[in-house]
């Protein structure tokens, strides 16, 4: 039945018997072709949310709508029963696009989907479209065969819709589609008749049924979908053995992954199950509307107005609980971000609320205006990110016997490919006992094609020049003794480092020892008391003051050490380390501030690139000079995360493996990462500022790995669509940089030299689209400074001032 | 009884923010003193500071709430040169020097001189510094700088109000933080005035004013 496109002639099919509705399918056939398509299903009131405010809103319907094949087809392509996925379409069409056909849509919509079709609706064929739509509208609709799979988001507290996303084969981005569940009148209808059935409204597995369970549904009476066992919001359509490796991984169902996933679901049981809102969001439903909405107004949320609504009688059960949740509790006492946490939600339901007193009125002029559905976009990335994280395999640390095996067991020469322990240390880190052996090859001690005879000899010789150096501050008696310019220099190096070192992760138990007497009497910490560690990690960095006389000791430089030096105890080793860990930091230390300044641009060019709306919303807070972000660059994050993340992330950092400078876009996945509250409740530079600086100890470091990852992959697509665009072969189009294994090292030259050529061409064109710090990101070389001309780095960083992507 | 007890704010509807700069070497506590006075906690183990951060405060002047917005900044002069994004729109700059370092103190003038700089306040002759020296509780065999000598700098730079605090033991930090709410809160009472006389209109900005001469002197607060 399904597979026919119009309806049989004769009336006496059971379904049309059935009919309620006397009006004839002919006349809603579309009258310029007079031809239609079939309309299935649909569903009212989903909208997609160009931007924050609730106000720029669009209703309109999702569809799935069925197309005639094409004649040389027929009726072979598809078993009987079924339908050729190829010519169904899940489409979605503003209200205001629908003319005369949304009353047709209205009707659908208002079926009752648990039986089959009574009749067949036609409507206006809908046109196939990338979803980037250059008309300004939304309405897109893509062939249900083309569908790689779905984000499925249920309702829940950071969303207060739920939402899908749908993720084509061909990588195009389509908005977010948003269920406002309370408006639409097939869910509403089909919610109470679950509460009659069951008497229950969240239905038996405490589930609230909500409408993007229905679009599961219509699709799974087609084709195959399979919910993934790894991320659990994604949902794979028809997916094929190729779909099940991402990114020629592994599987994304993957049986054994399954089973542990089932199993963990039996330990914490909401977990297993799909599409579920939690039950603190089930409270909040559930409680009465105008309630909800004068809770909404406190938007100066205290310990005090939390009490005072505590004492209300009138608040309902669900609520109060809520306030004596812990959780709740804690987050006041913790008052700064208990305050945004609650403003962020409030203002969720007061926007809310607003919408239901006064249903916006959409125009067409608002619509022209818009760009790209913000939401969407980011939607999309989560999708990405999603297939990310599911090699497990890829990211699981580096442990000594895979190590071992990269090496010829006589010689100890490297036996694969330096890009392959890249990879590896990149995407899963190394083992604790690693580290000493691998952070000396990613931080340029050691050579990768060296035998373990060479390296034995080179650190010998840099045992002793590290001896000599150090000699060089400790033998100089007058200097020591503070006589003349340069004593008095020294000195007051020797007591910032003092200083630092003193404070410098005192809770890392081989720093926290004051069991030693200071060996100086005149120090400040000499009633305190110092240890070994401490002594050393001080001539260390009198050392490389020494070893480096033009830049010397700057603050910042022993958060940088601790952890080398934690990782090897072994001045002379931690002190080369360090050394080459330094020569890519080094321009973050410069007097001028020149190389610091020179990051934040990137990063202001990186985020009006990436995420337009977000930069225009921190323009507006004056806050595009990205300051905020200025100690996670300095000390690459070192505040930010705890000890062994901190080790983790950094040797990730060291392998280059995707960039150089990929520390901008682990900054960039922050930041994304909190965008929405960046968004509706950040106004000031303070308030940015405050904001970012106490996510100090709170950002979760694999997902934003994997995120940042993600984020890279998306710029590069960006840099790449827009080389095209201007009509110049990016040098990585070629080979994506994903498949970089047959890449030698990161001194290849390739990068650099080609983007040089290519500069001139671009400029040439439309105007510096990508500009040059930009397209420096997709290098894997570091930015050193120049040695012999520092000017040299104060002149490019001059002219890489603040350039609007468009001329 | 602080004099601040005794200024009155105009214009009951509106917050009145305030924002305070701490400058100083490395080392000789700013994060100490911002934390004392906000949080009265002191901590031994406070890492040096990277980049910016504030704390904020409420103080209650005459049953109206005044926000104090207190920047803490990192030490080394090099990172000074990023220091215009949170400079600006400062009210007051809290100097602060370690009695037991010279040369803490020796650098007070040039950093007064790039806070002008930085931060080009409207009217910089009149612009308040209050100078802190922090550290005594250390013992006195360490101390390098005579209280003479401090308070002969802070009158050469026109009489600059000099406080010796200890961050650690608490003395004397609300004092100092609070004098610089009363030396803002004067100012700003002063070009209120200056501004009445044009337009003689109150006007609907959150400027505080000092109560007339009659109050101050009845005040028996």
């Amino acid at each position: 039945m399904p597979e026919e496109y119009t309806p049989p002639a004769s009336p006496t099919a059971s379904y049309y018997d059935l009919s309620d509705d006397d009006e004839d399918y002919s006349t809603i056939t579309h009258t310029s072709t007079g031809r239609g398509v079939k309309l299935l299903y649909t569903k009212s009131k989903v909208y997609v949310h160009p931007t924050p405010s609730a106000k720029d809103n669009i209703p309109g319907f999702i569809a799935l709508i069925q197309q005639k094949p094409p004649p040389s087809e027929n009726t072979s392509s598809a078993p009987a029963g079924t339908v050729d996925p190829a010519h169904l379409l899940l489409a979605w069409l503003p209200e205001s696009a629908l003319g005369s056909a949304y009353d047709t849509y209205v009707k659908v919509d208002l079926l009752d989907t648990s039986l089959p079709p009574k009749q067949t609706y036609l409507v206006p064929p809908v046109p196939i479209s990338a979803g980037n739509s250059s008309l300004g509208s939304y309405s897109f609709s893509v062939p249900v065969s083309q569908i790689y799979s779905l984000l499925v988001r249920p309702p829940s507290l950071g969303w207060w819709w739920g939402s899908i996303v749908i993720n084509s084969r061909g990588g195009d981005g389509f908005p977010a589609l948003f269920f406002h569940d309370s408006e639409c009148a097939s869910t509403i209808a089909q919610s109470k008749a679950r509460a009659r059935e069951n008497f229950d409204p969240f239905g038996e597995n405490g589930e609230m049924f909500w409408g993007g369970d229905e679009v599961l549904r219509w699709l799974k009476r087609f084709v195959k979908v399979e919910r993934s066992e790894v991320e659990k919001t994604v949902y794979l359509i028809n997916p094929s053995k190729d779909d099940l490796l991402s990114f020629g991984q592994k599987p994304v169902i993957d049986s054994i992954a399954a089973k542990k996933n089932a199993e963990a679901a039996g330990s914490s049981s909401n977990n297993g199950v799909a599409a579920v809102m939690d039950p603190f969001t089930k409270a909040i439903k559930s409680a009465r509307w105008t309630l909800l909405e004068r809770f909404a107004r406190v938007t100066q949320f205290s310990r005090q107005t939390a009490s005072n609504l505590l004492d209300n009688p009138n608040l309902p059960p669900q609520v109060r609980k809520l306030l004596r949740n812990p959780d709740v509790i804690n987050l006041q006492d913790d008052f700064d971000s208990a305050r945004l946490y609650l403003a962020r939600w409030a203002m969720g339901i007061a926007e809310q609320s607003e919408k239901e007193r006064a249903q916006i009125v959409w125009k067409r002029e608002d619509m022209m205006e818009m760009e790209d559905s913000a939401v969407g976009e980011f939607e999309i990335l989560d999708i990405e990110a999603g297939n990310l994280k599911t090699d497990t395999d890829r990211r699981r640390p580096v442990e000594m016997e895979e190590w071992e095996s990269w090496f010829n067991k006589s010689s100890g020469r490297l036996e694969i490919t330096v890009d392959e322990v890249k990879e590896r240390i990149f995407h899963g880190g190394c083992d604790q006992a690693v580290r000493k052996e691998a952070w000396p090859f990613l931080l340029e001690v050691y050579p990768w094609d060296s035998t373990k005879d060479e390296r034995s000899a080179l650190m010998n010789s840099r045992r002793d020049e590290y001896v000599r150096l150090k000699g060089k501050w400790w033998d100089d008696v007058s200097r020591r003794e503070g006589q003349g310019e340069a004593g008095e220099y020294w000195r007051d190096q020797r007591n910032r480092i003092e200083k630092d070192v003193h404070r410098t992760d005192r809770n890392i138990p081989i720093f926290a020892g004051e069991d030693t007497p200071h060996p100086d009497p005149d120090s400040q910490f000499s009633t305190i008391g110092t240890n070994v560690h401490l002594e050393q990690m001080k001539d260390m960095l009198l050392t490389y003051n020494e070893y480096n006389t033009t830049l010397g000791y700057v603050q910042g430089m022993s958060d940088l050490l601790a952890p080398i030096y934690a990782v090897f105890q072994d001045d002379a080793m931690a002190f080369w380390a360090f050394v080459g860990f330094m020569e890519r930091m080094e321009r973050n230390f410069l007097r001028d501030q020149t190389g610091m300044r020179a990051q934040l641009v990137a990063l202001d060019q990186l985020v009006m690139l990436m995420d337009p709306v977000l930069w225009k919303h921190l323009e507006k807070a004056e806050s595009t000079n990205f300051f905020f972000f200025f100690r996670m660059i300095l000390v690459w994050y070192k505040r930010e995360f705890e000890w062994n993340d901190v080790l983790r992330l950094w040797e990730s950092m060291w392998t280059n493996y995707l960039s150089g400078q990929f520390h901008l876009f682990i900054t960039l996945a922050v930041l994304e990462r909190h965008r929405a509250v960046i968004m509706d409740h950040l106004q000031h530079f303070d308030e940015v500022l405050k904001y970012i600086n106490e996510l100090s100890g709170t950002i979760e470091l694999n997902s934003t790995l994997i995120r940042a990852e993600a984020l890279f992959y998306k710029f590069q697509r960006t840099v790449e669509a827009s080389d095209r665009k201007h009509g110049f072969p990016s040098p990585g189009t070629a080979t994506p940089i994903v498949k970089l294994t047959h890449r030698r090292s990161t001194s290849s030259a390739s990068g650099s030299s080609a983007a040089a050529a290519n500069k001139g061409k671009a400029a040439a064109v439309d105007g510096p689209e990508i500009t040059e710090p930009l397209r420096s990101l997709l290098s894997r070389d570091i930015i050193r400074v120049e040695k012999k001309e520092p000017q040299d780095v104060t002149a490019e960083a001059a002219g890489k001032g603040k350039t609007p992507m468009r001329g | 009884m602080s004099s601040r007890k005794k200024v009155m704010l105009k214009n009951k509807n509106s917050d009145y923010k305030l924002k305070v700069i701490i400058l100083g070497d490395s080392g000789v506590g700013k994060t100490s003193l911002m934390n004392q006075y906000v949080n009265k906690k002191f901590s031994a183990s406070y890492k040096a500071t990277i980049g910016a951060d504030f704390l904020t405060k409420e103080v209650l002047v005459d049953d109206r709430l005044v926000t104090m917005q207190i920047w803490d900044t990192a030490g080394q002069e090099r990172f000074q040169s990023l220091g215009v994004a949170f400079y600006r729109g400062a009210d007051c700059c809290v100097l602060v020097y370690d009695v037991n370092n010279q040369k803490s103190f020796e650098t007070l003038d040039s950093w007064r001189d790039e806070f002008l700089i930085q931060a080009s306040p409207r009217d910089a002759d009149s612009f308040p510094f209050v100078v802190i020296g922090n550290k005594i509780d250390v013992d006195d065999g360490k101390r390098q700088v005579p209280q003479k000598r401090a308070m002969a700098f802070c009158q050469s730079k026109g009489n600059l109000p000099y406080f010796e605090t200890s961050a650690k033991e608490a003395i004397n930090v609300e004092q100092a933080f609070e004098d610089s709410l009363d030396l803002v809160i004067a100012r700003n009472a002063l070009a209120q005035e200056e501004a009445e006389e044009y337009t003689g209109d109150f006007g609907s900005s959150a400027i505080v004013d000092i109560g007339a001469d009659s109050e101050r002197d009845g005040c028996a607060c």
